[in-house]
């Protein structure tokens, strides 16, 4: 286990510094440059500017000096934000993308989880119906369409309500953050719900579920001692991918909601060419990636006793 | 009164392609310390008779349409409960054919094992871990302290059979019902698992139900038998009356098609032709008659009733019937 532990911390590793070095490459093709902006600076201006933060030097030895850094835990420098570190934007940011994307994973899954046994449970009948229904809408639809669809409709409630029962956009409370957490956490939601019915009334006709009911084991234990255990294996396996998706659309919602969150300024970056950020987060993001799927491949070997990492 | 009774139980399935008659009018009982067996080809019913009266086959699509099942004369077709108690894993503990995945992966086998004793006997998780590992003991289960922590995985196959029979003794019941509890094992494994079914049986005196399509296991196991064919039963009796003196053409096409272990054209295998019946439409009279070398024109009209040979020994089969010119007594020849 801790052997295995440390083998995947150092794939992970080897993942981590290949999207940062295809990211590097990627970055540099993409024309213009961080001085490019809608104020024109004078030739003079930028070759002092490009001379100060090494631009004019060749690309290898860039890479070179910026791999150097990351490997010391520097991402260097935002050259659009008055000059912050990223380290900083990233630890003022990443928090706020945190709590938003935590908060959508539970969304996630306790959802996918709870309206998939229920399917399962209702099978045929009209909760499923409408539940599946829902499931088909919230994976078709992309989330910039909820997270638009979700703000107008607040803004209704609130204006037919004379207050704000919720606020439309910004961050501050918890207040702030449900319906862009739920906006966020639906595609995903969908997702699972749809796999938990599946994997529900899969291990409904399994012999096991007959031996625990043969030993007279009341039907709400076999529920959750022998049925919503072993169904809930699949949905497990892909919420590491999920994480993945959340973070992504937390790219877009963040945006719509107007969220200070690691998303909004990694936008932001890649719009002004701000070499720094774009190379910070994105090699952050990855990395928290690859260590969220690590994690639930540990998390998946606790709850099945037949998988045996090595 | 019969420990176990069983009287003229139907059971059918709801399915895309119309109702099956799966079982038509089962009859059996049993004693204490007695073991019956349940023979018959795959699809006969005889899982689901057994299966039906413990409320384990899905319902809807199967029903029970009518008939008695009675322990120690207290109905349980309409509630599994006696006194307040679940007969389920109490009363009456089953033992299934596929050890494999009759267990759950995810729990350890001492806790499985501990599950019915804390469900009926109230005992403390620890308590019954404890009894658990005891059990698992009792089933020759070597360091079975050990054991009980692991996992199904962990185990072979007839050591999991073995943890079923710990859990389905767990709580001393008056019925072990084992549907092929050796089908899935190998030969030696199997003449384990057997062996020790009947040592516990003596032990406790428990009645067990034993459902299988091997006759050898017949033999070495059962008091009596019935022999099941197309959801209903061709003939039961003790089992020297229904190997030495077979009385249903049915029960002597098995013991033909039975291998042996001697050579020579005489003791070669003789299969039953055709195939048993649809049971989307029963025929109308014995659903033997199709395949049967003795048919004559009542079988194809009237359903037989069972013929009663001699004191708890009977066969569904017109033959018996006192008009019918072929002697019955050729049969018992063959």
């Amino acid at each position: 286990m801790a052997w295995y532990t440390v083998k995947r911390l150092i794939q992970g590793i080897i993942t981590v510094w290949f999207i940062a070095t295809a990211t590097f490459w990627a970055m540099h093709q993409v024309p213009g440059d961080p001085f490019i902006g809608e104020k024109a600076v004078s030739p003079e201006v930028e070759a002092n500017l490009k001379a100060r933060w090494g631009l004019d030097k060749p690309p290898l030895e860039q890479y070179w000096i910026f791999m150097r850094n990351m490997g010391q835990g520097d991402f260097g420098i935002s050259f659009a934000q008055e000059s912050r570190s990223v380290n900083d934007i990233i630890l003022e940011r990443f928090p706020v993308s945190a709590i938003l994307g935590i908060l959508a994973i539970v969304f996630a899954g306790l959802g996918g989880v709870l309206y998939g046994a229920l399917t399962a449970l209702y099978r045929n009948q009209w909760p499923d119906v409408l539940i599946i229904l829902l499931v088909i809408i919230g994976i078709s639809v992309p989330s910039f369409v909820f997270a638009s669809v979700g703000q107008l409709v607040l803004v209704i409630i609130n204006q037919i309500l004379g207050f704000n029962v919720l606020p439309v956009a910004g961050w501050g409370d918890i207040s702030h953050m449900l319906i862009p957490a739920l906006v966020l956490g639906l595609g995903t939601m969908a997702f699972l719900t749809r796999l938990m019915r599946s994997s529900m009334l899969e291990i409904v006709s399994a012999d096991f579920i007959r031996t625990a009911r043969s030993k007279g084991v009341p039907s709400a234990q076999v529920f959750s001692r022998h049925q919503l255990r072993n169904a809930v294996l699949p949905v497990i396996t892909v919420l590491g991918p999920s994480v993945a998706s959340i973070t992504t659309g937390g790219f877009v919602v963040e945006n719509i909601f107007g969220i200070p969150g690691l998303g909004q300024s990694f936008v932001l970056a890649v719009q002004q060419s701000d070499y720094g950020v774009i190379m910070g987060t994105t090699v952050f993001y990855g990395a928290f990636l690859v260590l969220m799927v690590i994690i639930v491949d540990l998390l998946y070997a606790w709850i099945d006793p037949r998988v045996r990492l090595e | 009164m019969a420990l176990l009774d069983v009287k003229n139980l139907h059971v059918e399935f709801t399915t895309y392609g119309g109702i099956v008659h799966a079982v038509r009018g089962v009859d059996f009982s049993v004693d204490e310390g007695e073991t019956l067996a349940i023979v018959g080809e795959s699809g006969c019913g005889k899982s689901v008779t057994v299966q039906s009266i413990m409320g384990l086959i899905p319902m809807p699509p199967g029903r029970i349409t009518q008939g008695t099942a009675h322990l120690r004369g207290h109905d349980i077709i309409q509630s599994k409960i006696i006194d307040g108690k679940d007969i389920r894993g109490n009363f009456v503990g089953m033992i299934f054919q596929d050890p494999m995945t009759s267990l759950n992966p995810t729990m350890t086998i001492g806790a499985q094992i501990a599950e019915p004793l804390e469900v009926h006997r109230g005992h403390s998780h620890r308590d019954a871990m404890k009894r658990a590992t005891e059990l698992l003991d009792m089933v020759q289960i070597p360091e079975a302290a050990k054991r009980a922590r692991q996992y199904p995985f962990e185990f072979s196959g007839g050591m999991l059979q073995r943890a079923m029979i710990a859990m389905a003794i767990a709580c001393e019941p008056l019925v072990l019902m084992a549907d092929e509890p050796s089908t899935a094992l190998d030969v030696t494994i199997q003449a384990q698992i057997l062996d020790l079914v009947k040592s516990i049986q003596k032990e406790t005196g428990m009645a067990i139900i034993l459902i299988t399509h091997d006759l050898g296991v017949v033999a070495r196991l059962a008091d009596t038998v019935s022999v099941m064919y197309a959801g209903e039963v061709m003939e039961a009796g003790s089992v020297d009356d229904v190997f030495y003196r077979s009385a249903h053409p049915y029960t002597l096409g098995l013991k033909e098609a039975m291998p042996t272990n001697q050579t020579g054209r005489s003791r070669q295998l003789k299969p039953i032709d055709g195939s048993p019946p649809d049971l989307f439409s029963p025929p109308k009279g014995c659903s033997y008659a199709a395949r049967c070398p003795h048919t004559m024109e009542v079988c194809l009209e009237n359903n037989p009733n069972a013929f009663a040979m001699q004191e708890g020994h009977q066969a569904k089969c017109w033959l018996h019937h006192e008009e019918c010119e072929v002697a019955a007594e050729d049969l018992y020849q063959a």
